[in-house]
């Protein structure tokens, strides 16, 4: 694009869409943090729904920028900027988001409730990889995964059945 | 909406995959950790800092003061269970958590960088005074 020209059209509606999910994404991170603890950094994923819809709707880059922008911007309303909190939040984050991408390209016949399903797990896995590797250096730890990651399970196919739901009427 | 739910022959069988694991894990570890008599363990980042019985009824309760990353963490181990009851963190989610003492249950405080866990099963402590 040339300084001074006016953007395309459809340049404009695509960013636009974006920062509407983001909103979108931010206005429920906010939510889940809000919400009573059901486990050691158990949130139900609603905001990873969004970042699943960025990935079919807008392609991988527009789904990773989304993980990290709701994040970072999320930390910065509750106050855990580059806390220990922030880094779980985001390794969790950009783990789903890369399951995501990987499974989206590369596993056929899975839909977005398969696609869902594994992030959640991802999201997780990393959550508790990160503790263990940085903060808590406890193997003792991942004892108390099975039960979280059977709420993870959960959570993940119910959020890829509203993500189909709301792809299917949003195309 | 229910038809959605379903998902495909794929999504199914990454589903039974997923909670096959999980299930057998988390007996492998329930039986792991119910080994024993009831203990409570406390660390600090990669350090055991100590280790305690889980008193009986009419046992007297345990105070102690586990330093972490931001400062002290006041943890009481009594008949209930094992429990955070001070932290220094900002969001005191360790605190909240309560008291723990089934096999297997733990309290994190990661921002301290302080871990409780229990291990055993007070029903084995029990048998071995018995003996």
């Amino acid at each position: 694009m040339v300084i001074g020209q006016r953007p395309a059209l459809h340049e404009l509606e695509h960013k636009a869409r974006w920062l509407a999910l983001l909103m979108l994404a931010i206005g429920l991170h906010l939510f889940e943090a809000s919400l009573p603890s059901l486990g050691p950094w158990f949130k139900p994923g609603l905001a990873n729904l969004v970042t699943l819809l960025a990935l079919i709707w807008m392609g991988p880059k527009a789904a990773v920028l989304l993980a990290i922008g709701r994040v970072v911007i999320g930390a910065f309303f509750i106050g855990t900027l580059f806390t220990p909190t922030f880094v779980i939040s985001m390794a969790g984050a950009l783990s789903a988001a890369f399951v995501m991408i990987a499974v989206w390209r590369w596993l056929p016949g899975v839909s977005l409730i398969g696609i869902s399903l594994l992030a959640a797990l991802a999201h997780m896995l990393a959550q508790f990889v990160t503790v263990e590797s940085l903060f808590i250096q406890q193997p003792a730890l991942f004892y108390a995964l099975p039960p979280l990651l059977l709420l993870s399970t959960i959570s993940g196919w119910l959020n890829g059945a509203l993500a189909m739901y709301i792809a299917a009427r949003l195309p | 909406m229910m038809a959605t739910l379903q998902g495909t022959r794929a999504d199914r069988l990454l589903l039974l995959a997923a909670l096959t694991t999980i299930v057998v894990a988390w007996l492998m570890i329930r039986s792991l950790m119910a080994s024993g008599p009831a203990v409570a363990a406390v660390f600090h980042g990669d350090t055991l800092l100590a280790t305690y019985p889980l008193p009986l009824a009419g046992e007297q309760a345990i105070h102690f003061e586990a330093e972490g990353e931001l400062g002290s963490s006041e943890i009481i181990i009594d008949q209930h269970g094992a429990r955070i009851a001070a932290s220094p963190c900002a969001t005191q989610q360790c605190v909240l958590s309560g008291a723990h003492r089934h096999a297997g249950d733990m309290i994190a405080c990661v921002p301290n960088r302080i871990l409780v866990t229990i291990r055993g099963s007070a029903e084995a402590r029990f048998d071995a005074i018995v003996e």
